[in-house]
């Protein structure tokens, strides 16, 4: 009370001094400091006049604002350290982005695209496609299988040989460097056993003594049409300009073959079938434990067998992956292909891992009926406990040739064994067990070409 | 003075043309219509005054059509019948004949997806050899070849005589490309003047001038190497052995790409996979599938699902008994259950009652003997 009293005293004070002083000059004031304090400030209403819009945290005349905060922040050594990490961070992390993660997931998409219903209007596999005149798909004789009922302590072995092209010579060094035994071995070719080469009868002649398999290949699959009409009727042989070089070659060759060397190439299967072997084991990724389906040239994945067109298992060396659309090239004009041994693995590594395939394009009415979701959250648990699924789908190993160009190509679920003989490469054997292990053997062939 | 100048020179020139035809050049034009005529009265054919040196000519009203046999379209289930007896009766005559011949294009594409003619085809397209051409203009230029077709219409089973004419171009001879000549022989159904294109597979002499030398050609400027044509298979098309080319899978592509192997909703139609067929479709149900990008496997299986949301499902089961549709998609009808026709003029509303699925020819004795033929030709070499 006192105090205020005393203040307004000092403030009247003031005032009459200035009032009697008739001065308003700031310079003018009395020599004490304290005089020049004044209380005014204490009746001020503060108010935002002038300044109608709100700069709120950006306004620079505010110390607490963004951008002085900022500021300070930056003069400051330590997060400038920090934020010239944060920048590296996200350089990397976008680098990473576009060479790894991207390609990978891009290249993940392209194969499994081609397998989901309702990403196009079209699909493999439903077309009636071409005849096959001839077994499309044998089963191995059971007496024949590594590991089998007729072979308990596992002795047997399968011997895989690519396209041998007529080459007797590289034949048999192959089969005495593998100590080919007929009566443990049984010798499988993947077709093209004939053409091109310089002994052709004398390969099926060696095949037909060893007691030898082997799937029809697009050069026998030429001949044995070709023989409907040259064979049997006395027509003088029409010579290259008349035809053309590989027809003539075709009507020469066929004129060297015998009846019995005719009747085995048309017994050759468009598909050979290997069962699981028994005594491999069911574990591990490094040994053949499934089924292997022996063909010339490749197989689109996911579809029948039997709906498979036997043009293409003989002469695909590419898939569209986007429809599925094999093709005989590597690379087709519309620009989708994809080496048909790719789509096929990464197909069969899903189907090994357990991954659902219900999503899938079906192949028949069954199929989809089968395929329905029940609806509904009971529906689902109920379908999860009690469905079977109609076909059983296993993983499955394939066996080809006909692709020179790419030459050996082993992987997990296909091996490729043409590794180009007759144009001077090599002969591929593949020896397989009854444990599962394969090894490749392969020998130095001549040009014939 | 001038008046009779000029008229000696138009008669000299008149005489000239007379004279030169009667000393054997060949026919600038097809079979004059007095000559050939059976049912229309007069001649529908386009004259085509503009190609004076064009052989073959069609009607005015459609280009599929002869205009000499034919006075209108037919609407859709009598082409399906009628195009499958020309097949037929083409096939048996030519493996009567000993001509090497094979089909292609369209045909070939019918032949890949369902062992039939694509329903909207409106022609069909075969291939000989030059062998053939040949053997056929020496012996059989101008035949006439007549079956007794059964028609399933009526219930007698009475028998309807229909007659075929192979008409060979005299251009067959000129191997060079020719823009008005590409076609070098017709087979013709004198009944209704449908028709197929018969062209030739020659070598390619300017091709194998280059270096190539398994170039073939065919006049109507396609080209193929000879190793994807020969050697042929056999199969079988409409119910008759045929003779395919090699890889008929690579010409399909070139020609229609990898599409026409694969897509199963065109033209108006939807291939049923069940059946093995082509089935047609309403406009309005094949807009509303591809639209609203109807997911492919929930629909394409369950067709009835389809006659379901339109109410035509007593009409979807039996195509022959829907409504004729318009062979390309440019309709547009919102009225979907009201719509009977189309507005074209191949259409008539009382024809689609009839159900005419397929005419055969005179016996089926004669397509088993064709197979037989077909099977031992294939066991000679077993011999």
């Amino acid at each position: 009370m006192t105090e205020q009293k005393m203040e307004t005293r000092e403030d009247e004070r003031k005032m009459d001094y200035s009032r009697n002083e008739g001065n308003t000059h700031p310079e003018y004031s009395p020599s004490l400091l304290i005089d020049r304090v004044a209380n005014g400030w204490r009746g001020e209403v503060k108010t935002d006049s002038g300044d109608d819009r709100e700069a709120g945290p950006c306004d620079l005349e505010d110390e607490g604002s963004c951008p002085n905060i900022s500021r300070r922040i930056i003069r400051q050594r330590r997060s400038r350290r920090m934020l010239a990490l944060g920048l590296l961070l996200v350089a990397l992390a976008y680098y990473a982005w576009q060479a790894y993660l991207r390609p990978r997931m891009q290249q993940e998409w392209d194969l499994k695209e081609g397998f989901l219903p309702g990403r196009v209007n079209e699909t493999y596999g439903i077309a009636h496609a071409g005849d096959f005149d001839g077994t499309r798909i044998q089963d191995i004789h059971p007496d024949l299988v590594p590991g089998g009922a007729a072979d308990h302590k596992g002795k047997r072995r399968l011997v895989f040989v690519g396209d041998i092209h007529g080459c007797k010579e590289e034949l048999l060094h192959l089969l005495s460097k593998v100590d080919f035994d007929p009566a443990t071995d049984h010798l499988v070719a993947t077709g093209d056993v004939v053409s091109k080469g310089p002994d052709s009868p004398g390969v099926l002649d060696e095949l037909i003594k060893l007691g030898a398999q082997s799937v029809r290949g697009n050069h026998e699959d030429r001949l044995v049409q070709a023989a409907k009409t040259v064979l049997g009727k006395n027509v003088p042989l029409s010579s290259a300009a008349d035809t053309s070089k590989g027809y003539s070659k075709d009507q020469v060759l066929l004129m060297e073959l015998k009846p019995k060397h005719m009747h085995y190439l048309h017994d050759m299967p468009l598909m050979l079938r290997i069962p699981a072997l028994p005594l491999a084991k069911k574990k591990g990724k490094h040994h053949i434990r499934d089924e292997m389906i022996v063909v010339h040239a490749g197989l689109v994945p996911h579809v029948p067998l039997d709906r498979q067109d036997p043009y293409f298992v003989m002469n695909m060396r590419s898939i569209d992956h986007k429809t599925h659309v094999p093709s005989a090239l590597h690379e087709t004009e519309r620009g989708n292909s994809e080496p048909w041994f790719d789509v096929w693995g990464w197909y069969q590594e899903r189907l090994d891992r357990g991954r659902s395939t219900s999503a899938f394009h079906v192949y028949s009415h069954a199929e989809w009926l089968e395929n329905q979701a029940p609806n509904g959250w009971l529906g689902k648990l109920r379908g999860l406990l009690v469905t079977k699924p109609m076909r059983k789908l296993k993983p499955q190993v394939a066996v080809y040739g006909h692709d020179s160009k790419m030459g050996l190509q082993v992987h997990r679920w296909s091996k490729g064994l043409d590794s180009a003989c007759v144009s001077g490469g090599q002969l591929t054997a593949m020896l397989l067990d009854a444990k599962g292990k394969t090894e490749i053997v392969q020998v130095e062939c001549k040009n014939h070409t | 003075m001038r008046l009779r100048f000029g008229a000696l020179a138009y008669s000299f020139v008149f005489f000239l043309r007379t004279a030169a035809s009667t000393h054997g050049r060949f026919a600038t034009r097809d079979a004059p219509f007095d000559q050939v005529r059976e049912i229309p009265e007069r001649s529908h054919q386009d004259a085509d005054e503009d190609e004076p040196e064009k052989y073959f000519h069609e009607s005015t009203f459609s280009m599929h059509y002869d205009g000499r046999f034919a006075d209108k379209q037919l609407n859709y289930n009598e082409r399906r019948s009628s195009l499958t007896a020309l097949m037929q009766t083409y096939v048996s005559t030519m493996n009567d004949i000993g001509a090497e011949t094979w089909i292609m294009h369209g045909s070939l594409l019918g032949w890949y997806w369902s062992r039939k003619t694509l329903p909207w085809d409106l022609d069909i397209d075969v291939m000989v050899s030059e062998q053939s051409i040949h053997h056929l203009a020496n012996y059989y230029n101008m035949t006439v070849h007549t079956f007794s077709l059964s028609d399933r219409n009526t219930e007698d089973g009475e028998n309807r005589s229909s007659s075929y004419m192979l008409e060979i171009n005299p251009h067959y001879t000129n191997s060079t490309l020719d823009s008005v000549n590409k076609i070098d022989a017709r087979w013709i159904d004198t009944s209704t003047g449908l028709f197929i294109d018969i062209t030739t597979l020659r070598r390619n002499s300017t091709a194998q001038a280059l270096g190539c030398p398994d170039a073939m050609m065919v006049k109507d400027t396609h080209h193929y190497n000879y190793d994807d044509i020969f050697p042929l298979r056999q199969s079988t098309f409409e119910g008759y052995p045929v003779q395919i080319p090699y890889a008929y899978a690579e010409l399909l592509m070139e020609e229609y790409g990898a599409k026409a192997l694969s897509e199963v909703y065109f033209q108006n139609h939807r291939f049923d996979p069940g059946r093995g067929e082509w089935m047609a479709l309403r406009y309005a149900e094949f807009v509303r599938l591809r639209d609203e990008g109807v997911v492919f496997d929930a629909k394409f299986w369950d067709a009835g699902a389809i006659c379901k949301d339109f109410g035509t499902c007593g009409n979807y089961r039996n195509p022959v008994d829907s409504v004729s549709l318009p062979a390309s998609s440019g309709e547009r009808d919102g009225d979907e259950d009201e719509n009977e026709t189309a507005v074209h003029s191949q259409q008539a509303t009382a024809e689609h009652n009839k159900p005419s699925s397929g005419a055969q020819t005179e016996d089926s004795v004669l397509s088993s003997r064709l197979l037989e033929q077909r099977r031992r030709a294939s066991q000679r070499w077993q011999a």
